[in-house]
């Protein structure tokens, strides 16, 4: 029975696809309910999943497909459901369903009754989207996920790029493309280095063989730092984030199924799925936890600073993603998914708020916002509870995860965790410093789209009629409300210190392997660690509020001075970019353009010049008269004779 | 009587091919298809020796009877001149380009032939009167036979389209030539 | 009789034909020589059919056949010569160049 909910998991969102797309343009009606209906469906599957977990104590559900005959290492069509599989691929229905829902009026065009055009194309694509994420978190063979993996990358081009008549758009769906794909590049050889060294491409398979020192310590290295690429471009981490934030350009509904439920979330899940081989290896660790330590910090500086609200909300992503990471370094699986659990929570829940907020006012800025409170005031209220969690303040799911982030990370900074002490206190600071900076920048959010006075130029500048804000209808305030539930009570899960590790546990006999003993399979919550992020928490926030009053009720920003300019930009990462990497590009593209017009064109032009001139030759022979013809036939068939008569 | 039927066919043979080179050489029309006649009926008198008595009566009736009156009708429609007439052949280079090309063709021919065939002899029992042909056609050949039947008639409906000028079409092939 | 005798024969006549269809500018004497070219492969089928004895008579019996098709053909071709000399009041062959691509311009 758990198998074929497995096997349905990511099937179901894909007949949906399937049928939208090819119902979509005879009966547009009927688009909405497949796509509903199918990821309702397999909501249903991973709900029962789930509960096969929570009261079995950790999923242990395998499906053996058939083996490809590879001539090399093991490659299995094979899918396997754990713990952490189950709660993940819930919470991806969950999020997805919320999404799709919400999408059928968010699509809904000014004036119309029913969703544009571009709706069947776009929710068949938010569907096959959602299934290649469910067959990342059921795949039990690295190809199967790379499968997986690649389809949302194509997914993610495409719903970027879904208002493609707007320059940005376009740019910001091939970034996103392009700097995963190069994420992706590193990923496939990390397989290969992994799959190899294994014998066989089961991820279990490869995991088995870390945990027995089968493995060569080096291809053990190159692989997990390989694999740490891929996962770097996908989850958006330092060096390879700029795409995230400009991939904003998409619709609201999408930013928020990237960010919360899918795409991001597969680099940080791949990481827990196989942080056996991250693990063994402290190079891989640091390097992990470099990139996390980096990201961070920067990421909520940069989010301090952004004048757009889909776009603070975009670098809070990377930032909420590299906690995660933080975590996985530290070795704590169970601390990050459960960060990776609330945050998809309120993470979904902002981004459809800041989608209603921006459906009503025509823009995404926050300078066109301000005193919504009042004007919108269930959306206000569900905002809140999305910024107090991502803010971390306790009673809220961000609270907790947070803490339990935090508390994995100065285990590790204790020399508790196989990360090396002083990358530990790196990471403990960083994330001490990015909570009093998440603080900030939520409470600047906040300041400035619903309190204050409301601006006064709202959406004459964009050539949107004039209309008071107002509550978003029922579709798309119904999945806010049921997202704010999660939002605000997931944190109680952590209150028991073994409800989650054993929710999130491999149910297998993987737990006992050598590691077990180093790493911590329990969530712990450091009280000076939680005393000291509350502390920072007041401190951010509170700043904020004074920075807010002081510069008369407008951008607290203003008070960052020069440094605004850089933050706005990410660091001019991008620039960065430019100058090295696209300009080194464009200056090597000149030689195979000069290859390939000085020396292969002479040679195609060459023989087009030569065919001419023996047809202009040729040509004379041609008098039109039929007997000319037949005697230049018999001619030539007369010396073909001939020469089988001499050659014999 | 062997050596008689070999001499009384080499006679014929000659006789056919002279009558066809005067058939490809003269400068009468007329007297071309005359000469066709000659070569024609020849070839028929080699089917008798050849003891292929029904074919060599089908040659006379369909070639000598049939086929050289159409050729002759087709010259008197074409207004062709009678008399010795200058421009019934092309030009000398062409002629001479064609005799090469011919005599190649023939002198491989007789190559090919003299090497496969010299010193073969041909028994004189077998017999091809009418009986015989008609019990082959109808017994063996008798698919192949009315697929030609089929060929025929539409050979028949072609000419009848071809030569008639009020089937609707013939007047577009004339407009297009009248717009050359 | 020697098998070489009809097949020589045959060949004196294939090559008369041959230079007629190839050197002759009236269409109806070029079809004179496909004629005498046809009549030289009968002549070597029921030489060949004599030679090896067939019991199914194939040498003859395709000779008929050949002799229908050519009847056939010569039809054909005769009603496309008229065709062409209703058209251009003549049936020399060398005036009939429309395969040719004009020298002068691009359309004829």
């Amino acid at each position: 029975m758990s198998a074929v909910l497995v096997v349905l998991l990511p099937a179901l969102p894909f007949l949906a696809a399937v049928l939208a797309l090819s119902v979509g343009r005879a009966a547009p009606r009927l688009v909405a309910p497949t796509v509903i209906t199918g990821t309702a469906l397999a909501w249903l599957a991973a709900l029962g999943l789930l509960a096969g977990d929570i009261s079995s104590g950790g999923a242990n559900v395998s499906v053996a497909g058939p083996v490809v005959p590879t001539g090399g290492p093991r490659l299995g069509i094979d899918l396997h459901l754990d713990g952490l599989a189950a709660v993940v691929s819930f919470m991806v229905t969950t999020v997805a369903l919320a999404v799709q829902v919400y999408s059928t009026g968010y699509l809904r065009h000014d004036g119309h009754a029913r969703p544009g055009p571009r709706y069947p194309s776009y929710a068949a694509l938010v569907a096959v989207f959602t299934a290649a994420m469910l067959l990342v978190v059921v795949a039990d063979d690295l190809f199967v996920l790379i499968v997986g993996w690649e389809v949302m990358g194509a997914c993610s081009y495409f719903l970027i790029g879904h208002h493609w008549e707007e320059e940005g758009a376009r740019a910001a769906a091939v970034k996103a493309f392009v700097m995963t794909r190069i994420g992706d590049v590193g990923l496939l050889f990390g397989v290969f280095a992994l799959g190899v060294g294994a014998g066989s491409f089961g991820i279990r398979d490869v995991t088995a063989a870390v945990l027995s020192g089968r493995m060569a310590a080096s291809t053990l290295t190159a692989g997990g730092l390989l694999l740490l690429l891929g996962v770097v471009g996908k989850s958006a981490q330092f060096p390879l984030h700029s795409w995230l934030p400009d991939a904003m350009a998409g619709p609201t509904p999408v930013s928020a199924l990237i960010h919360a439920a899918t795409m991001v979330a597969a680099g940080v899940y791949l990481v827990a799925r196989m942080d056996e081989v991250f693990l063994a290896s402290s190079t891989t660790l640091v390097a992990l936890a470099l990139v996390a330590a980096i990201t961070m910090l920067g990421a909520a500086l940069a989010a301090l600073a952004q004048p757009d609200l889909k776009r603070v909300l975009a670098w809070s992503t990377v930032s909420q993603l590299a906690y995660m990471l933080a975590a996985l370094a530290a070795g704590s699986y169970v601390a990050a998914g459960f960060h990776l659990l609330t945050h998809a929570a309120f993470k979904a829940l902002l981004f459809l708020c800041a989608g209603a907020v921006a459906h009503t006012v025509g823009s995404t800025l926050l300078a066109d916002m301000g005193g919504l409170r009042r004007r919108m005031p269930l959306t206000a209220s569900v905002m809140a509870v999305g910024l107090l969690a991502l803010a971390g303040v306790p009673p809220l799911s961000g609270g907790f995860s947070k803490e339990a982030v935090l508390g994995a990370v100065e285990e590790a900074a204790l020399g508790h965790s196989p990360l090396p002490a002083w990358a530990g206190w790196v990471l403990l600071l960083s994330a001490l410093a990015t909570v009093a900076v998440t603080a900030a920048y939520t409470t600047r959010a906040w300041l400035l789209a619903f309190e204050g006075p409301e601006a006064a130029s709202r959406a004459a500048s964009h050539g949107v009629p004039v209309y008071p804000p107002t509550d978003p209808p029922a579709s798309m305030a119904g999945p806010m409300l049921l997202l704010a539930v999660p939002a605000a009570l997931l944190g109680l899960a952590g209150l028991s210190g073994s409800w989650l590790p054993s929710w999130l546990g491999r149910g297998g006999p993987g737990e006992t392997g050598v590691f077990a003993a180093a790493v911590e399979h329990t969530l712990s919550f450091g009280w000076v660690t939680t005393v000291a992020s509350l502390l920072l928490v007041a401190v951010g926030a509170g700043g904020t509020f004074l920075a807010w009053r002081s510069a008369g009720r407008t951008d607290p920003a203003l008070h960052l001075g020069r440094a605004r300019a850089l933050l706005t930009e990410g660091f001019r990462v991008d620039e960065v970019y430019q100058v090295t990497v696209v300009a080194a590009v464009q200056a090597l593209r000149a030689v195979p353009a000069w290859v390939d017009r000085d020396v292969i064109d002479v040679y195609v032009q060459g023989s087009a010049r030569t065919a001419t001139a023996l047809g202009r030759v040729l040509r004379v022979s041609q008098l039109g008269q039929v007997q000319v013809y037949i005697g230049m036939a018999l001619a030539g068939a007369t010396l073909v004779g001939l020469a089988a008569v001499v050659a014999r | 009587m062997n050596a008689a039927v070999t001499v009384v066919f080499a006679l014929l043979g000659v006789l056919a091919v002279g009558s066809a080179l005067l058939v490809v050489t003269t400068r009468q029309v007329v007297h071309a298809a005359l000469w066709l006649v000659v070569a024609l009926g020849a070839v028929a008198g080699c089917y008798l020796l050849l003891r292929a008595e029904f074919v060599a009566w089908v040659q006379v009736l369909v070639y000598v009877g049939a086929v050289v009156v159409l050729l002759l009708f087709a010259l008197m429609l074409t207004k062709a001149p009678i008399g010795v007439s200058e421009d019934l052949d092309a030009g000398l280079a062409q002629r001479v380009v064609a005799a090469m090309v011919a005599l190649a063709t023939g002198a491989l021919l007789v190559t090919v032939l003299v090497d496969g065939f010299s010193g073969e002899v041909i028994d004189q029992g077998a017999t091809g009167g009418a009986p015989a042909i008609g019990a082959s056609v109808f017994r063996s050949w008798v698919l192949p036979f009315e697929v030609l039947s089929v060929l025929l008639l539409a050979a028949l409906v072609g000419a009848i389209v071809l030569s008639r000028r009020d089937v609707p079409g013939a007047g577009a092939a004339d407009s297009v030539a009248g717009g050359r | 009789m020697p098998l070489l005798l009809p097949l020589l024969v045959a060949t004196g006549l294939f090559t008369a034909g041959l230079y007629g269809v190839l050197a002759r500018r009236n269409a109806v004497l070029v079809l004179m020589g496909v004629e005498l070219m046809l009549n030289a492969a009968n002549l070597m089928l029921v030489a060949f059919g004599a030679w090896l004895a067939d019991t199914l008579l194939a040498g003859q019996v395709l000779t008929l056949f050949v002799i229908t098709v050519a009847a056939a053909e010569v039809g054909l071709g005769l009603a496309i010569v008229l065709m062409v000399y209703r058209q251009r009041r003549s049936i020399a062959l060398d005036e009939m160049t429309d395969l040719h691509e004009s020298r002068t311009a691009g359309l004829s």
